[in-house]
């Protein structure tokens, strides 16, 4: 075998309460990295437009759900498969303080990119030490 | 794989079941992998017959589109690419880190009935579709029949 730095997980379905919207839904592969002013977040839901993913903030929770048509699929017939075509959905509770007028989010090539500021009051800050 | 005693009594359909699993669930394992063609190459594929040819349809998320090669020889497709991390700049620490990244080589073999020289390839959301059609001589046909 020869060397290949990347490799393919199987999609990890959704586990836990069930959706009212029918569909499987997987579980996307994220990254989450942490500026000093932000948390940027990317996640990786191919065959999602960027009509077709919901980003929601509510009380701390973030939630991703996209939506993944399957209506090019209705004519083909499978011959061999690797992989499960479905819906993303993922929560991450925010431990940060978001400033959540100021979120923003883009879709490219089937990446989902999340910018979540921090507010003010959870930014870290220098506190000058005065002499006496 | 764990040695079982054979036992007689057992269903003899159920035990070449268990056979094929046990057989499929070896060959899928990373460890006996057969070359970076085989179950869990980067990137995935399924194929779908589309009634004229096949189309291979492939999980490539976020990659500019003109850094994925296909390319066909004889009746292999071959897909290339390199998917790089989007850059951060000053990133103080990582949360999660679960997609990964690199260079990637896939070839197919396919059948030879399709005709490679005529395929087609597009990337859309993540998703690389490639239209292999088949060739004109694997086409069904109607043969008139004259009168003698």
């Amino acid at each position: 075998m020869t060397e290949q730095e990347i490799s393919t997980k199987e999609k990890q379905p959704v586990q836990g309460q069930e959706k009212t919207r029918a569909g499987r839904f997987f579980l996307p592969e994220v990254d989450i990295e942490e500026l000093s002013d932000s948390l940027k977040l990317w996640a990786d839901m191919p065959g999602v437009k960027q009509s077709d993913v919901e980003v929601t903030l509510d009380g701390g929770i973030l939630t991703i759900v996209g939506t993944v048509s399957t209506g090019a699929y209705q004519k083909l017939a499978p011959l061999y498969t690797e992989y499960n075509v479905g819906n993303y959905f993922r929560q991450f509770e925010l431990n940060e303080d978001i400033d959540d007028q100021r979120i923003k989010a883009s879709m490219r090539d089937g990446v989902l990119e999340l910018t979540l500021p921090k507010s003010e009051r959870a930014r870290p800050r220098r506190i000058e030490v005065n002499a006496r | 794989m764990a040695l079982l005693r054979y036992s007689p009594d057992s269903d003899p359909v159920t035990n070449l079941l268990t056979l094929q699993s046990d057989l499929e669930r070896f060959l899928r394992n990373p460890a006996y992998q057969l070359g970076v063609s085989g179950f869990g190459g980067f990137p995935p594929v399924n194929i779908f017959d589309t009634g004229d040819g096949v189309a291979v349809i492939a999980e490539i998320p976020g990659i500019e589109p003109k850094s994925i090669s296909v390319s066909g020889q004889g009746h292999t497709l071959t897909i290339k690419g390199e998917r790089r991390r989007e850059t951060s700049t000053e990133a103080s620490g990582y949360h999660r880190r679960e997609r990964s990244f690199g260079e990637f080589s896939r070839s197919l073999q396919l059948p030879e009935q399709l005709d490679l020289d005529k395929a087609a390839a597009t990337y859309d959301a993540g998703m690389l579709t490639v239209k292999v059609p088949k060739a004109e001589a694997a086409k069904p046909r109607q043969i008139a029949v004259q009168p003698a």
